[in-house]
């Protein structure tokens, strides 16, 4: 199959059986959307379903074809709770063999899923409950001995199911702004690793080369060079921000990357890492919007959304609990996370600029693309031919 | 088959600002280490973190795709470049 796995893995983790079904050609071209496929998926496998997917672009040499996508439950109003899987977490699930994974079920203890070369395995980590997402992205590919293993976890919020947890890609949050942490915690994972070592067919490469350069170069020529997240919003334009710019990340396949990387702990000037956690890679334009609302610095918004990853939280809501209640600072922040309140999320007007927020989003996704990438480029979405 | 899993090329990434080079698995001189400074044999350096992360040294030699340097034209950054 030509850019597809045609599989889909399929755990129900209270029974531990794991099975495969096949996903046909004519299925993933005739909707071009994985979004679309999730929904026939999980009327086949129930609502309660967690599904990981990857769009029929993800992996190409399309711009910014970068994305996978996180389905959860819907919300209780019947809205679709869909978020993206950027960086490189999206090429890396689709490398595995899967194009989509659908856990059903709860674990009967703590455990995480690992996922490879065609295999997933319910792998039992009772320790790992409790501690914060970057012990777990550490122990994990300690334990599996590959530092490029991609994790998807959460914190204490997201294993106590609070509605305001987040999910994070092994050490940064900002994609999941649906509380998708929690889905995690309801169904006893810490945690779900997985790396990808296959490859993927085209069936005219070099016809999909050649169109795949031509709108890259495009793209490149009216872009120009990106500043990394100050190129697409003017929160990341800020002098104190700018002063702890270390660098600029780019997703997988992105040209103009949205991505800074902010040093606290040593010189943003100096290449190496001397300290173990000297920053954090902000992309979550809303949380750095709303810390600077509420009269945070550059320095004191990068510290607490670091402390939100490690918990698992989302921080727009952390940060709008906090200053409701009148707790100024990041000291303020640290008592929101260990009460951890349950609380509802902030409207939607405190969420602009998010990847959810994007136009097109779901279209987006669905074919594998970054929603902020291409809305940027201008939403001349690809056709299946290219 | 188009895919970064079988590209011949991995990033060689030092703590210096603004440095970075590339180890290129060739034909005809095997490994080749590429750095501002000059290029260097036999070096495997210290790969990338994306997906591209097959092992070098199981990867097809390349063979600059017959003059048409392809890694090059699609690379989203612009960081590969071609010179004689």
């Amino acid at each position: 199959m030509d850019l597809a796995n045609g599989r889909v893995g399929v755990i129900d983790l209270g029974s531990r059986e794991v099975s495969e079904q096949e996903l046909s050609e004519e299925v993933i071209v005739k909707e071009f959307s994985c979004v679309k496929v999730a929904e026939t998926l999980v009327s086949e496998h129930g609502n309660d379903s967690l599904i990981l997917g990857t769009g029929l672009l993800t992996g190409s040499l399309v711009p910014a074809a970068c994305a996978g996508m996180v389905r959860g439950r819907p919300g209780e109003d019947g809205t679709q709770r869909i978020s993206p899987l950027l960086g490189f977490a999206g090429t890396e699930l689709k490398l595995t063999g899967f194009d989509f994974i659908v856990i059903k079920g709860s674990a009967s203890e703590p455990s995480y899923l690992w996922i490879r070369d065609g295999i997933i395995e319910l792998v039992a980590s009772p320790g790992l409950r409790g501690a914060d997402a970057w012990a777990r992205t550490d122990k994990i590919r300690a334990d599996q001995g590959d530092r490029r293993i991609q994790v998807i976890s959460t914190g204490a919020w997201g294993d106590a199911k609070n509605p305001c947890s987040q999910y994070v890609v092994n050490y940064w949050g900002g994609e999941d702004k649906h509380g998708l942490g929690s889905d995690l915690g309801a169904k006893n994972l810490v945690a779900i690793a997985f790396r990808g070592m296959g490859e993927l067919s085209v069936a005219d490469s070099d016809t999909h080369f050649v169109n795949a350069s031509r709108v890259l170069k495009e793209h490149r020529a009216r872009l120009g060079e990106s500043k990394g997240l100050e190129s697409y919003s003017a929160v990341a334009g800020r002098e104190d921000f700018r002063s702890l710019l270390h660098r600029n990340l780019a997703c997988f396949a992105c040209p103009f990357p949205c991505r800074s990387y902010l040093k606290l702990f040593e010189d943003p000037k100096q290449m190496a890492h001397e300290h173990k956690e000297p920053g954090y890679l902000h992309y979550d334009v809303p949380a750095l919007a709303k810390a600077f609302s509420i009269g945070l610095s550059a320095r004191e918004a990068t510290e607490a959304m670091m402390l939100c990853a490690r918990e698992g939280a989302e921080p727009v809501a952390v940060l709008s609990n906090a200053h409701s209640h009148g707790m100024g600072g990041v000291d303020g922040i640290r008592k929101v996370l260990v009460d951890s309140p349950r609380m509802s999320h902030p409207a939607s007007s405190e969420y602009i600029g998010s990847f959810q927020q994007e136009s097109a989003f779901l279209e987006c996704i669905g074919r594998g693309l970054c929603p902020r990438y291409w809305a940027k480029a201008g939403l001349q979405l690809p056709s299946p031919d290219l | 088959m188009l895919t970064p899993m079988s590209s011949s090329i991995i990033l060689h990434i030092e703590d210096k600002a603004n440095y970075f080079g590339l180890v290129l698995k060739t034909k005809s001189e095997g490994l080749v280490l590429g750095r501002p400074e000059g290029s260097a044999p036999g070096q495997a350096g210290t790969p990338s973190g994306g997906p591209g992360a097959k092992p070098i040294l199981l990867r097809e030699p390349c063979d600059l795709c017959g003059g048409e340097t392809k890694c090059a034209k699609i690379c989203p950054s612009g960081c590969i470049t071609v010179v004689d």
